[in-house]
């Protein structure tokens, strides 16, 4: 039974490598294999793909045809958690992208651009993103969100913010470079 | 200049850069204490379980860059401070692996064996007193063989070696780390294979960036610290999260035991321990200078040696190994410590990574100056001054300044580190994760980084979970582009030959060494 998920493993990254070789590197790369330039050959672009595809391949094969006896695969229980995790990094990144400027175009007049650098503005995104991805990320691993975990949050987002902000004026904390 | 002179100036770029401060009318140089700063912050990283040197060297990069910059003048502190860390944290793995059973890195496990049961006859006092000083010899054993080894490797690579047999020599380095690493030879070329994939997106010679699916995010590359931190940090915070989670939230650890009782090592202790640190030092150096082959292995193999020995000697109703040993203790920590000196004979001698410790180093120094370490390092000018010579001797010097602050505050030091094994997981490892996804977007400024890091996490994730090693990964990646670069030059410079790896003996040996280490790994794991 274990076998059989070194077996699948094996297979997947052998289809992975011929999809690379014969489907990708042919179609997102300019040059071949080797290309003549100025009368002479020299190596293209596509041969270090090619090798890179040809040793998940070979893993593959090896994977698939001497499989470890003790070998794990992944179960549903990793793709819940998995999946759990997507959703968490969703909230928290979309909430320290929009935060600040959703906060700014509500009590500002021109908007979150030219108040990015300033307090508290900077602080917005980064300290509610980072106190709901810090304290979720606690509550998944011990089955509760309370007040604990949400403390925990907003105490490691203010103190990794001013850890950051306050000796380097020339750093910009997530998201402000690229608001 | 000769190479006198450029010890002379590692030396003085050590002891005699920017001051920081003055104790007692002697001026401290900036490099002196950051390397006592990373040693004491790696001590506190190694006793803290969940934490690892290599997290504590990924997050503190961005920091220190911003702090120094990219200078020259910034390459020793940065480098040292690292170099701090990376020997700190092996020691203090012993604190909890001691004191509360729970090794604080992977490599202390098997400090636990004796440590424990010692503290737990009331001698804990004792046993971090010989962790310590086992640590502190193995380190300079280590350290004196890298400064006599690796110039002299660097040397040889560059006086016999010519462009195919540097490339054969990757590929030799490459397939090794592939084989050694993990419980699988396929799964070893699988992470290898994909971490030289994901080095070749966006790079080669032509003007358009190949792999990119035409994804602007990608045109520039992928991050190499989105890849590296988050295949190491990510995945490994996403794994043992859910290892909590599935423990039910709470976090086990053995019995604590106060760090009292005699904490004094005799001269005939001493001596009885020596010949158990001489055989795992010995150990764990010839370990450490093996690409891929980390101080996990180093600490098992003198562990197994030292008790096999202790048993040949041991008369009736003296404890055995794994009832509270003291050599048990030192065998462990002798090997596990002699690894961090020798894991640099490849990176200085032939830029080429051995483990996770040596891979952030080599980050660093690229990052910093794109200072490559290699055989050309070692190259001594006819006229002038060759810097990348004078800061691999300002880096052996470091690598002796920390084992000069292991000898001497280290060991009170881990004394006052037992609380750290309280402080749990779950609420460390979250705040590491935000930690590492700052220190990324600090020195990327681009949201799409964190992104890439994020998902290279998942990857580390899967493949922790399948028991493929990332190691091969990446080091696959740091190494990919200059295996393809110097294959590039290879060809060219061998008129376009396409046998042209195995048409010298040398590059020959290689490849053949190279299938040959393939098929062992494979027979040797199918008995």
């Amino acid at each position: 039974m274990r076998n059989t998920s070194d077996r699948w493993l094996g297979l997947a990254f052998l289809a992975f490598a011929l999809a690379v070789v014969f489907v990708w590197v042919p179609l997102d790369v300019d040059s071949g294999l080797v290309e003549s330039v100025r009368r002479s050959l020299v190596i293209g672009d596509s041969l270090g793909p090619v090798c890179a595809g040809f040793v998940i391949g070979a893993g593959g094969l090896l994977a698939a045809f001497r499989p470890i006896p003790e070998a794990r695969s992944i179960t549903f229980t990793n793709l819940a958690w998995v999946a759990g995790l997507v959703l968490l990094f969703a909230a928290s990144l979309a909430t320290m992208r929009y935060a600040g400027p959703a906060a700014a175009q509500a009590f500002a007049e021109n908007g979150y651009r030219p108040l990015r650098n300033t307090i508290p503005w900077k602080y917005i995104g980064f300290i509610l993103g980072g106190a709901i991805l810090v304290s979720g990320m606690a509550g998944l691993a011990s089955r509760r969100i309370g007040g604990r975990e949400a403390a925990l949050g907003v105490v490691a987002a203010l103190l990794i913010a001013l850890a950051y902000d306050l000796p380097f004026e020339d750093l910009l904390l997530p998201p402000n470079g690229d608001v | 200049m000769g190479v006198w002179e450029h010890v002379v100036l590692g030396f003085q770029a050590v002891f005699l850069g920017s001051e920081a401060f003055r104790a007692f009318g002697i001026p401290i140089s900036t490099t002196v204490l950051m390397i006592v700063s990373g040693f004491l912050c790696g001590i506190v990283v190694g006793a803290t379980p969940g934490l690892a040197g290599p997290m504590a060297m990924a997050i503190s990069l961005p920091i220190l860059i911003s702090v120094f910059g990219f200078s020259l003048d910034s390459l020793l502190p940065i480098v040292g401070f690292m170099i701090g860390i990376m020997k700190g944290a092996t020691v203090g793995g012993a604190v909890p692996a001691i004191l509360f059973n729970t090794p604080g890195t992977p490599d202390a496990y098997l400090t636990t064996m004796d440590g424990h049961p010692m503290a737990r006859n009331g001698q804990a006092a004792k046993a971090l007193r010989v962790a310590h000083f086992s640590s502190a010899s193995g380190d300079t054993v280590s350290d004196i063989v890298l400064v006599l080894c690796a110039p002299f490797l660097a040397l040889l690579v560059e006086r016999f070696l010519d462009l195919p047999e540097k490339t054969a020599l990757l590929i030799l380095s490459l397939a090794f780390i592939a084989s050694v690493i993990g419980n699988s030879v396929g799964k070893g070329l699988i992470s290898m294979g994909l971490g030289l994939l994901a080095a070749m997106i966006a790079t080669g010679g032509d003007f358009y960036p190949r792999l990119t699916f035409g994804l602007q995010d990608l045109a520039e590359g992928i991050p190499v610290a989105s890849a590296v931190l988050g295949v190491l940090i990510l995945g490994e915070v996403f794994k043992a999260l859910e290892d909590l989670r599935r423990e039910g939230g709470g976090e086990t650890g053995g019995a604590a035991s106060a760090g009292t009782g005699d904490r004094s090592l005799s001269l005939s202790e001493i001596r009885a321990l020596l010949p158990h640190i001489a055989r795992s030092s010995a150990i764990g150096t010839a370990i450490g200078a093996l690409p891929g082959v980390g101080s996990t292995l180093a600490a098992t193999l003198g562990y197994g040696a030292g008790r096999r020995r202790h048993e040949k000697a041991r008369k009736p109703g003296e404890p055995a190994f794994g009832e509270g040993v003291p050599a048990g203790v030192a065998s462990t920590e002798a090997a596990n410590s002699s690894v961090s000196g020798a894991n640099l004979i490849p990176v200085l001698s032939l830029g080429i990574p051995g483990n996770t410790a040596a891979v952030f180093l080599i980050l660093a120094m690229d990052t910093i100056t794109g200072f490559n370490p290699g055989p050309s390092v070692f190259r001594v000018p006819s006229e002038g001054i060759n810097v990348e010579l004078v800061m691999a001797f300002g880096i052996f010097v470091s690598m002796f300044v920390a084992n000069a602050a292991n000898w001497t505050i280290g060991g009170v030091f881990m004394r006052y580190t037992g609380v750290l094994a309280r402080v749990p997981k779950r609420t460390l490892l979250p705040v590491v994760l935000l930690l590492t996804l700052t220190a990324i977007y600090v020195q990327e400024t681009s949201l799409a980084a964190v992104y890439m890091t994020i998902g290279f996490g998942f990857l580390g994730y899967f493949m922790r979970r399948v028991d493929m090693s990332p190691l091969p990964f990446v080091i696959a990646f740091i190494l990919g582009g200059r295996l393809e670069e110097t294959a590039r030059q290879a060809f060219a410079a061998t008129g376009a030959d396409p046998l042209f790896l195995v048409t010298s003996p040398i590059a020959l040996a290689f490849i053949l060494g190279a299938v040959a280490v393939i098929a062992l790994n494979l027979r040797r794991r199918s008995e």
